[in-house]
């Protein structure tokens, strides 16, 4: 027995130093999870208990050449409300109803709606909020935030473009250059419990917003701000359908004015502009898709995101075509009946009457189709479409704007002679303003195939990051003699031509003159342009007017080259300042 | 005969052998229990019963209980249970045949409780102090011949018996195995034998090694059980069902570090590990007071242990020190299991902490085998 009972005491020992070496191998156990594997479960553990609500980043804004603000920020608030820390529900639900000018059932049902956080109201003015933040009411949250706010509403809307609820570009420069303009956004982690409530004990983490970059673009307010008043003007008295007018620098690229009217309000970019109401009857409830089509067509930039036919301008490569081929020489001798027969047509002379015998420059200023059909058919298929090609025409221009549309031509092997002869005189064919005004920039600067181009820089406020954009350049086949006498062949348009209407004392300016039927044709429906260089003998800046559909008198010569003119008696002096010359 | 125990029971109130370092540390322990109720619970107890003191004030009345179990059992001389040891057993025995009767409680689908009217208690803690109480006497009587094979057939039927009940009838494996530990370590300090404890250690590590390659290797998403021991291999990848309450126990105990957060600064007690102030208290005990509390507690828990070994090794009688032995057991068996469950070193299963975690019943009987202990002290030689 008593053996027994020492063998038991010794087991008894046994088993309480058996727990307690499990129990010790434990402390192992919890210091190694508490040690080595604490920073992976606070980790995974802050992560299940923080949410992040993110800090907007301040968009950087867009700037013209001179530094003026086309694109900006405004601090606008965010109302909301959290019901768990509200005292006094009637004031806050009185207050808000008045101040935010809503219906007392909306906020009342959500001052008393048991949420983490409950919006009432975005987009608020800062004063507005300022002024509750006053009230010091609890459980009221008032969050500033930026909002996009374009100084001068519609100018420029199509190039600018807008951005949308969470502030990230939608349309235009907004969206092309949205990774610059945008910034790092910043955040606050809050913990919250397994139900999202914030747990306002244990505090929050910061991280700062890092703001985007401004862009600097080559738009000159001035140019571009007249650019869009003329447009306007001839827009409604000619009662056009639509007016677009640019003015690029023909050396680099730079687009110094893109006007586009009708423009909208970059402000309301979803709110119908007029036209657009009235021309797509006001009356019948649009379905989703029909209001986001009209918008889409309200939002379209012409200039670039449509083709048309370019009609007479279109002769200024056709000329460089015949004289790099050899097809023309500028001294060649032509008569114009008035008309000239292709296979079995018939195809008419601007001036029915004829020019009567011309050579190839007066066949130029007197933009006589005739003349050129004959060149066409001279130069051929084959060596025209081969230059269409060098000429970059069957390229995108590469401009900075999404959404550029590419020429709508013949297939080469379906060029007949008929055909032929209407490409000579640009019609029968499509292509973008912008397309075509970089290929005549390239054919009279020179040979230097430019991009077209918005964007110069993009910086920070400190300055401290800088980032200039190039863009590439491509040189094109043209001889000296061809951009010589293109040079002086539109000078002569103006002086002495069909662009007599933007002659202007003192300036020599150089021009090019169109008027093409829409189609189908037969409607009496035209589109009216004109092409202005300056200087003629060496252009730098070049100008461009399109009119759709005119009402009343439709010549390019008659109509076009007047706003032009107008258009550079305003800014020639004012660029001859800046060093244009 | 008389006469000498009276003697001794002078001569040992006389050396004042009453473990008040015992008492010391449970009340130590029960008053930290009630104090990390108050800190997991209040959060969730404001939000679902808008009383932040609502599982506090709970426990403070079993608490309260509690002790008045301990004062009884500590009074009542522990020879008495070996008169009633037989009762004891059909007590435990009835306890859980209740739960079939309307009298028996079902909370989260499982039947659990016995409704007393003014109390509820869980059969299983009763069926733990019987078999305690029960096998302690039942090794007096089979003596030697426990180390037969009938005798060792004859002290396994009746917790045997008492644990697949608990298992089949309230689903309750954690305590089944308990019942079964408290049984096998009795045995142990029993048998002077190593050999076939060495043997069932070895059988056990094998059939769960077995068992665990087997839930590893198949799809075993079917069967409840293999399906834990597969959370538990890879907490990470089930992280939204099975291994969920393991690996939000993992994140509190991860995130107390050395120091911990600060008494009251848990954020897993806020809603993400569901009734912290249960099972899983002791994971909240890491986070709010880290490391250092974490093992303050376990320290104490060895103290437990090493007071009671003290207690059973000078208890005056067989049936007194197997007595100590039993609760000791079953002290270190829940004191094991829950940490290895809460640190994820074995598969999850629901065992509370003792005198810590949550729980009306638990802390009644523990107290009460707690003032058995100290009977036995009172009345053992030094």
């Amino acid at each position: 027995m008593e053996r027994n009972k020492i063998n038991q005491k010794k087991k008894t020992f046994v088993l309480g130093v058996l727990v307690m070496i499990v129990l010790v191998l434990l402390i192992g156990r919890v210091s190694y999870l508490m040690i080595y594997r604490a920073e992976h479960y606070t980790a995974l553990a802050e992560e299940l208990h923080e949410r992040e609500r993110d800090i907007k980043a301040k968009r950087g804004r867009i700037l013209d050449a001179s530094g003026q603000v086309l694109a900006d920020n405004r601090t606008v608030c965010t109302i909301s409300v959290i019901n768990s820390q509200i005292t006094e529900p009637q004031r806050v639900i009185s207050t808000l109803t008045q101040t935010l000018g809503l219906s007392e059932e909306y906020v009342t049902k959500r001052v008393e709606k048991w949420s983490a956080r409950e919006k009432i109201k975005s987009n608020v003015d800062k004063e507005i909020g300022d002024a509750l933040r006053k009230e010091e009411m609890e459980g009221v949250k008032i969050d500033e935030d930026f909002k996009r706010y374009y100084p001068y509403d519609e100018l420029a809307s199509k190039v600018l473009g807008f951005t949308g609820s969470d502030n990230q570009g939608i349309l235009g420069l907004e969206v092309y250059y949205d990774s610059y303009l945008t910034g790092e956004k910043g955040q606050i982690l809050t913990v919250t419990d397994a139900k999202g409530v914030e747990q306002e004990d244990v505090g929050e983490r910061r991280e700062e917003p890092v703001a985007g970059l401004d862009l600097y673009t080559s738009i000159d307010l001035p140019i571009q701000k007249y650019a869009t008043q003329l447009a306007k003007q001839v827009y409604a008295t000619k009662q056009a359908k639509k007016v677009s007018i640019i003015v690029m620098n023909v050396k680099n690229g730079e687009i110094l004015a893109m006007a586009d009217e009708p423009e909208y309000n970059l402000n309301e970019p979803y709110s119908f502009i007029d036209e657009v109401l009235t021309l797509e009857q006001e009356s019948v409830t649009l379905s989703e898709k029909e209001r986001q089509d009209l918008l889409n067509k309200m939002w379209r930039n012409n200039c670039i995101h449509d083709t048309y036919e370019p009609g007479s301008v279109f002769k200024i490569i056709t000329a460089a075509t015949g004289l790099e081929t050899g097809a023309v020489a500028l001294t060649d001798q032509f008569y114009c009946p008035g008309y000239i027969i292709v296979e079995d047509r018939r195809i008419r002379c601007a001036k029915i009457a004829g020019h009567g015998s011309e050579d190839f420059i007066h066949g130029f200023m007197n933009s006589c189709n005739p003349v050129f059909i004959t060149v066409g058919m001279r130069i051929g298929v084959d060596r025209f479409f081969e230059y269409i090609q060098k000429f970059g025409l069957y390229q995108k221009t590469g401009i900075d704007l999404p959404g550029e549309a590419k020429m709508i031509m013949h297939k080469k092997e379906n060029v007949g002679e008929v055909e032929l002869a209407t490409v000579s005189f640009g019609q029968s064919f499509q292509l973008t303003p912008i397309r075509f005004m970089t290929t005549v920039s390239a054919i009279i600067n020179g040979g230097t195939m430019v991009t077209p181009h918005f964007g110069v820089r993009a910086m920070n406020k400190e300055k401290t990051r800088i980032i200039d954009f190039s863009y590439p350049t491509t040189q094109i086949a043209v001889s000296k003699e061809t951009t010589e006498a293109i040079r002086m062949m539109m000078e002569q348009v103006v002086e002495n031509g069909g662009g007599k209407n933007c002659y202007i004392e003192g300036y020599r300016i150089g021009g090019k003159t169109a008027t093409s039927q829409t189609l189908p044709r037969g409607t009496g429906k035209y589109i009216a342009s004109f092409l202005g260089t300056y200087p003629a003998n060496d252009p730098q800046i070049m100008a461009m007017a399109i009119i759709h559909e005119p009402k009343g008198q439709y010549y390019g010569g008659q109509i076009a080259a007047p706003v032009i003119r107008q258009l550079f008696e305003n800014i020639l002096p004012y660029l001859r300042d800046k060093g244009y010359n | 005969m008389a006469t000498t125990q009276k003697k001794r029971r002078i001569k040992t109130e006389g050396r004042n052998s009453f473990d008040f370092v015992l008492l010391a540390v449970v009340f130590f322990l029960i008053g930290f229990g009630l104090l990390m109720i108050y800190s997991t619970s209040s959060y969730e107890a404001a939000i679902d019963f808008n009383d932040s003191a609502y599982y506090l004030r709970k426990q403070m009345i079993s608490t309260l209980v509690g002790i008045l179990g301990l004062v009884v059992t500590m009074i009542i001389p522990y020879r008495y249970y070996k008169k009633v040891d037989f009762l004891a057993y059909i007590a435990a025995i009835i306890s859980i045949l209740l739960l079939l009767t309307p009298l028996g409680i079902t909370r989260n689908g499982a039947t659990r409780w016995i409704n007393l009217g003014i109390i509820t208690v869980q059969s299983a803690e009763i069926v733990k102090l019987g078999i305690i109480i029960f096998q302690a006497s039942y090794i007096t009587r089979l003596g030697k011949s426990i180390r037969t094979t009938r005798g060792l057939l004859a002290f396994f039927i009746p917790p045997t018996i008492a644990a697949g009940m608990i298992y089949l009838i309230s689903k309750n494996l954690s305590s089944a195995i308990i019942v079964m530990g408290i049984a096998v370590c009795m045995l142990f300090v029993a048998v002077p034998d190593y050999k076939p404890f060495v043997a069932i250690a070895v059988v056990v590590m094998v059939a769960a090694a077995a068992v665990v390659i087997y839930a590893s290797g198949n799809d075993v998403s079917g069967a409840f059980r293999l399906a834990r021991v597969k959370a538990w291999l890879d907490p990470e990848s089930y992280s939204t069902d099975k291994a969920f309450q393991t690996l939000q126990a993992l994140y509190a105990i991860g995130s107390g570090g050395l120091w911990g957060k600060g008494l009251g600064q848990s954020m897993q007690k806020r809603g993400f590990l569901p009734e912290s102030q249960n099972d899983m208290i002791f994971s909240i005990i890491c986070e709010e007071l880290g490391l250092f509390g974490a093992m303050v507690i376990i320290i104490l828990f060895i103290v437990l242990i090493w007071s009671c070994m003290m207690i059973a090794n000078s208890a005056v009688d067989q049936f007194g020190s197997m007595l100590v032995v039993g609760v000791m057991s079953h002290f270190a068996i829940q004191v094991i299991l829950n940490i290895a469950v809460v640190t994820n070193t074995i598969p999850n299963t629901g065992i509370t902490l003792p005198f810590i975690s949550y729980g009306g019943s638990a802390t009644l009987f523990l107290l009460s085998e707690i003032g058995i202990v100290l009977n036995v002290s009172r009345l053992s030689k030094v």
